[in-house]
């Protein structure tokens, strides 16, 4: 092929790539372009097995997508990200210490999580509207909604947890509920049945006179096990801190704990992070142990 | 042979001085439904940080929050057992210890809380006696906030009421007798049954408090409301006796020095979380009209008869009731 025709087929390719994107700003080009770098540092964090290189690296990394989402706001993939991410920052590294900042940067995942839903089809003034009309909203979206649903329920109910003395967070709490309840209908098993994991929680960290149902929460974490086959230990831990602690089954609270652990590795490295956070948190119940029965 | 004997000597020093020091801990363990979080529980965890800094760790109160150790009947009965020493209660838990402290929650007695304040100020000697008498230390006086009706449908007049399926707490002797007198007909459940009776429609109709409406999610099945309250819901700060006798004297002082703070804080803590949950439930509930126009002279009356009866069944006390007249119609009439 002579050079001048491949030049005109590289150009012509070149168009045809770029014409879905013709809408984009040349920051918004960039910040796409981004997207395997920011994937693979997502995935890099989630294999980290030193705690202390994570804590000091996930800031950096959460700046990092939140510039890009400066550039290109609408991304739902960046948002699903920083929601992922300031949620787990908080939960297992800031929460622990400082329940204050955990709260904000719980409201900050929830935001982020909330503009994705948005773009998913479901508008945030629904979210503080009529319950009926959210409950229909939310059953006209589908499967691709359901990282956004999951991180924004996650994050809201972490929000609220937090804050069990406003009356006005504890309001939201039944929304939180129904966000979670499509999880489950459109795809039980999004990370590793977490939305079981969440109901276990729901259920199991109440009394039954405030809508506990220890059953119920039972076989939720039962569900989250079968589908993450006992390799996310974080569904154990919340088992054991929430719905041991409140039926005030210390032998069982013990035994689930010392569990996670003893386990092995999960053999995912995705879950490196995830379980050395579960770990930690199990050594300090384990710690607890007799203050809290 | 000498340095054995000494070294002996030495270790059953240490021995007995380790055993003292174990001896001198008391642990409270301090049951409530309050859930961890919540602005009860962080009062609750200030005063026992209090307690153990100020006793240089010698008072340790261990919490069993969130209704872990049951309802008020069930805590009431590990405290009889030793399993717990002290629990936050409301009133139905106070029925269980002296039921004539119930008075101060009688419906329509007073027309707000400075005539409650008033009014406990005066008789909080004659409480603290009746609470002693049956076994326990009242150590703070608490409110669990003001009591309105909440409604799954619409009141047009107080007559309705009649019609309606109203929870009652099973087994509130104090509230049966109200609801009887007013004609209305009780559905007598324990508290664990209300959410899902209001969702199957066997209860229409509620007594609670905005923020406990709130917090069981009973609001969102309850778009009525009354709007004014029918009474200021009473809470107490216990410990058995048992366990209080037991303290050395520096340890009961220090408890019963800081329960006034407590008590002032957590009152102070319920009535604002009164009014934050009243804003909120404002955006989406409607008034019961038939209780919008309450005469509440007539309810008052209606609500004396019924004391009068509680009093004859010996559940309230007439002596202490005419001494909340008393300090009711002395501050009324503005004397100090």
């Amino acid at each position: 092929m002579p050079l001048r025709s491949l030049r005109l087929t590289t150009c012509a390719s070149l168009a045809c790539a770029l014409l879905p994107l013709s809408g984009c700003s040349t920051s918004q080009l960039v910040a796409r372009g981004a997207s395997p770098l920011i994937e693979h540092g997502m995935a890099a964090m989630n294999r980290e097995t030193d705690l202390e290189l994570a804590r000091a690296s996930i800031p950096a990394n959460l700046k990092m997508i939140e510039a890009l989402l400066l550039a290109d706001p609408g991304n739902v993939a960046y948002r699903v990200q920083a929601a992922i991410g300031f949620h787990g920052y908080a939960l297992g590294f800031v929460e622990p210490g400082d329940r204050v900042r955990a709260t904000a940067l719980y409201q900050r995942a929830r935001d982020h999580a909330l503009v994705a839903l948005e773009r998913a089809g479901l508008p945030q003034a629904m979210l503080a509207g009529d319950m009926a009309a959210l409950q229909q909203a939310l059953a006209k979206l589908g499967a691709r909604a359901v990282p956004a649903l999951f991180w924004a329920a996650s994050a809201w109910a972490k929000w609220i947890e937090l804050q069990l003395d406003d009356p006005a967070r504890l309001d939201e709490l039944p929304r939180v509920e129904l966000l979670m309840q499509r999880v489950l209908a459109l795809d039980e098993t999004y990370y590793h049945g977490g939305a079981h994991v969440f109901f276990g929680v729901y259920y199991g960290g109440r009394a039954p006179m405030f809508g506990g149902d220890f059953a119920r929460a039972a076989r939720h974490f039962d569900r989250a096990a079968e589908i993450g086959q006992g390799r996310l230990l974080m569904g154990e831990v919340y088992r054991a801190r929430y719905l041991l602690r409140q039926t005030g089954d210390r032998t069982a609270f013990h035994a689930t704990l010392q569990r996670v652990l003893d386990a092995p590795p999960a053999g995912d490295p995705e879950l490196n992070l995830a379980n050395a956070l579960a770990r930690q948190e199990a050594a300090v119940l384990l710690n607890q142990e007799e203050d809290l029965f | 042979m000498r340095r054995t004997l000494l070294g002996f000597a030495c270790v059953c020093s240490l021995f007995m001085a380790m055993a003292a020091h174990a001896a001198d801990t008391y642990v409270l363990k301090f049951a409530t439904l309050a859930p961890q979080g919540s602005t009860w529980m962080k009062a609750f965890e200030a005063w026992g940080k209090e307690l153990a800094s100020s006793s240089q760790g010698r008072l340790v109160v261990k919490f069993y929050p969130g209704g872990i150790s049951g309802d008020e009947p069930d805590m009431l009965k590990k405290i009889r057992f030793g399993q717990l020493q002290g629990a936050a209660l409301s009133g139905h838990g106070i029925g269980e210890i002296f039921p004539p402290a119930r008075i101060l929650e009688a419906p329509f007695l007073f027309r707000d809380h400075a005539e409650i304040d008033a009014v406990r100020a005066r008789i909080q000697p004659a409480i603290d006696a009746g609470f002693r008498a049956n076994q326990y230390e009242l150590l703070a006086w608490m409110e669990v906030g003001n009591i309105h009706f909440f409604s799954t449908r619409p009141l047009p007049s107080l007559d309705d009421l009649a019609r309606r399926r109203i929870w009652q707490w099973q087994g509130d002797r104090f509230i049966d007798a109200f609801f009887d007198a007013n004609g209305w007909s009780p559905v007598a459940l324990p508290i664990t049954e209300v959410y899902p009776a209001l969702s199957t429609g066997l209860v229409d109709t509620v007594v609670s408090t905005p923020l406990a409406s709130i917090a069981m999610q009973w609001a969102g099945k309850t778009p009525y409301m009354s709007p004014q309250p029918v009474a200021t819901g009473i809470g107490a700060v216990v410990v058995s006796n048992k366990f209080f006798a037991s303290l050395p004297a520096d340890l009961q002082a220090l408890l019963k020095r800081t329960g006034a703070p407590l008590s002032q804080k957590l009152i102070a803590d319920t009535r604002r979380d009164d009014q934050k949950s009243l804003a909120v439930l404002a955006r989406r509930t409607q008034p019961m009209v038939g209780l919008q126009a309450v005469d509440l002279a007539e309810q008052a009356a209606l609500s004396r008869k019924t004391v009068a009866a509680l009093e004859t069944r010996k559940y309230l006390s007439a002596e202490l009731n005419r001494q909340v007249d008393a300090a009711l119609a002395r501050h009324r009439s503005g004397v100090k």
